[in-house]
């Protein structure tokens, strides 16, 4: 393996991301080709998190733009102060100035809120500039990411052409609610992931949750295996597996035994349904038996 | 998978980031070039797989040499066996076995995404892993039709929320003061759907497919009206609103009453819809009928129930598990008298084809 991805993979561990050389390539491949990286993958896998352990990893700031339906232009690139305008042009109603003049002075950039697009384009550095959930926006905002993707700039009409003087490092996350057109797809390096295998989970939880008792990791590691491979209505992520090994240590559990596994099924299921469904398999079959279950299959 | 000469460029440039002689190394780097979506990930995997032994041999290197180091899904084969079609529907047989509990719930779930690629997978074929796939597969899918409900902002004299921006605007002309007010609200696609479905024997192959898709859209659109037929109509609307797919299919058994079987009269069976439910359909109404079209009614009834229908209706959407055959030619009497009034024809025989019903949805 290359020396600069086995660097890039050791020093996200060292943030505390476990990672394999997939993701390492990719990352390093959307930092050296500078195109953006789209990450799809179910919900709560650490999609997210390569964006914020890039940031930390390239000792840079991480400008996050949230996507949501309805997300427009204003929202994500810049808005202007309307309150300040008016109090503006209110005070310097006497002032003599023309009309013209005095609609230069309110839409300068002293009047201009930035938002993340904006501040991304324009930061003194590079940064990591993370679209999240970009499969909640619509195609007219998505039409519009293009442009500002592909050129590196955009244009404010009161102000003029803004250039990206370096430009950020883009990652795009979704979780497959809408499919996103081809052109966008096209234009980003691709990275699909998935749940994590037992081993790499395991060694998730034993990074995320220092001090966990080996047995009661790897029991709750091979559980949470198996119950990915049951038919959910939400399936759990890597998230709900590090809440879960947090109670379970709070809670001073030494193993898994089903009184407790019944208490805590909320941190990992969400829905009512699933929790029913689970804790009569538990009753049914014991808590220890769904452990080996998760460990053995594959 | 779609690759163009700017992909073969970008593939270079990740070369030349890695060392060529290592094959994952080659691997990981080609492959978040070449790939734009998870389905591509297999096919990616065969095409790599057979490239990598050509150039191999080209570069005098031994296959032997070849490691299998990743760690990447196997290429699963999609099954061909056709179903065999039970005698009696799908839902006689829910009806029957309310009380059956199935004892396979631990069986990994064949994603339709990773059995079939493209969503071309006939659904008469579908086996029971397959069908596990498929409710997940059509909420996603019946999701998107959805998100076509804009949330975006439209000048309206009696909005809820101000316009800022052109309030800013205007009060230029008045020193500051903002006089002129102007509003904004939501722009709202407010499509109704009046979904109908022929449940009789004909159609049993496609009736679990079919159903889940009912299921899906009953809960992803806020307005919705979902029918069944064979001989006659039943409303199912409330049965389709149970909170699991499985609790929807007890209440659709025990609505059955012994109707579902038997022959099939789709005209008398609109009828009794336009005239049993009239306020239901107006302009921003989209009825869909999903049938194949098998008549054992009166054609001429058939006929007029669509016209009046469509009078009224914006949009009369006719979806035909046949039309998925390239041979089928819609010549049974039914199909000839419904065809002059229907809108838009469409088949409805694999998920691709649901997909495309987003485009027939926005009116």
């Amino acid at each position: 393996m290359k020396e600069e991805i086995a660097r890039i993979q050791h020093s996200m561990a060292e943030q505390g991301y476990i990672t394999d050389r997939a993701t390492a390539t990719a990352a390093y491949l959307a930092i050296t080709l500078r195109k953006p990286l789209l990450i799809e993958g179910p919900p709560g896998v650490g999609k997210t998190e390569v964006a914020k352990v890039l940031a930390r990893v390239l000792d840079t700031e991480l400008i996050r733009l949230q996507c949501y339906e309805g997300l427009d232009v204003a929202t994500a690139l810049y808005e202007w102060n309307y309150p300040k305008q008016l109090l503006h042009i209110k005070l310097g109603e006497t002032s003599g100035h023309s009309i013209a003049e005095r609609e230069a002075q309110i839409f300068s950039e002293s009047f201009l809120l930035e938002r993340p697009l904006l501040r991304a384009i324009r930061a003194t550095r590079q940064a990591v500039l993370l679209i999240d959930e970009v499969d909640r926006s619509d195609e007219e905002f998505e039409a519009f990411l293009l442009e500002v993707l592909a050129e590196h700039q955009v244009t404010i009409p009161e102000i003029g052409t803004v250039r990206a003087t370096h430009e950020p490092c883009v990652v795009l996350t979704s979780n497959r609610m809408r499919e996103l057109s081809e052109a966008l797809r096209r234009r980003c390096l691709y990275l699909w992931i998935d749940y994590p295998s037992l081993a790499k989970e395991l060694s998730i939880v034993r990074t995320k949750v220092p001090g966990i008792d080996e047995r009661l990791a790897g029991d709750l590691t091979s559980f949470i295996q198996g119950v990915r491979r049951q038919r959910l209505a939400k399936t759990p992520g890597v998230a709900e597996t590090l809440d879960w090994a947090h109670a379970l240590v709070a809670l001073h559990a030494d193993s898994l035994d089903d009184d407790v596994a019944i208490e805590t099924l909320g941190c990992i299921l969400k829905d009512e349904s699933d929790v029913r469904h689970l804790r009569t398999e538990i009753e049914a079959r014991g808590a220890s038996a769904l452990v080996a279950a998760g460990r053995d299959a594959r | 998978m779609d690759v163009t000469p700017a992909t073969s460029i970008d593939a270079v440039r990740a070369l030349a980031a890695t060392d060529v002689g290592d094959r994952d190394d080659v691997y990981f780097a080609l492959r978040p070039v070449f790939v734009t979506r998870r389905e591509d990930l297999e096919p990616f995997d065969v095409a790599f797989d057979e490239w990598w032994s050509v150039a191999r041999r080209a570069l005098g290197e031994t296959s032997a040499e070849r490691k299998k180091s990743r760690t990447n899904p196997s290429v699963i084969a999609p099954t061909d066996e056709p179903k065999t079609a039970a005698t009696s529907t799908y839902l006689t047989r829910w009806a029957s076995s309310l009380s059956e509990t199935e004892d396979d719930e631990t069986v990994p779930i064949a994603a339709p995404s990773t059995r079939d690629a493209a969503g071309t997978k006939d659904f008469q074929h579908y086996d029971d892993a397959d069908l596990r796939g498929l409710e997940e597969a059509a909420a996603r899918i019946v999701r998107r039709l959805q998100s076509r409900r804009s949330r975006r902002w439209r000048i309206a004299r009696r909005g809820a929320r101000l316009d800022a921006r052109r309030i800013v605007r205007l009060a230029l002309a008045s020193g500051g003061d903002p006089i002129r007010l102007v509003r904004r609200e939501r722009k709202r696609r407010r499509t109704k759907l009046v979904v109908v479905c022929d449940v009789s024997g004909s159609m049993d192959l496609y009736s679990r497919f079919l159903l889940q898709v009912l299921y899906a859209l009953q809960h992803a659109f806020a307005r919705v009206e979902t029918f069944a037929f064979s001989t006659r109509l039943v409303r199912i609307t409330d049965a389709l609103a149970g909170d699991t797919y499985r609790e929807a299919l007890d209440a659709l058994g025990r609505a059955s009453d012994g109707g579902w079987s038997g022959g099939t009269k789709i005209g008398e069976s609109l009828e009794s819809l336009r005239v049993g439910w009239p306020r239901l359909f107006d302009r921003r109404t989209a009825v869909i009928v999903l049938s194949d079209g098998w008549d054992t009614g009166d054609p001429e009834v058939l006929g007029s129930a669509l016209r009046e229908m469509g009078r009224r209706a914006g949009r009369i959407i006719w979806l035909n598990p046949l039309l998925g055959s390239p041979s089928y030619q819609p010549l049974t009497r039914g199909m000839q008298a419904a065809l002059p009034h229907v809108d838009v024809f469409a088949p409805a025989h694999d998920l691709a084809s649901l997909e495309r019903l987003a485009a027939h949805l926005s009116f």
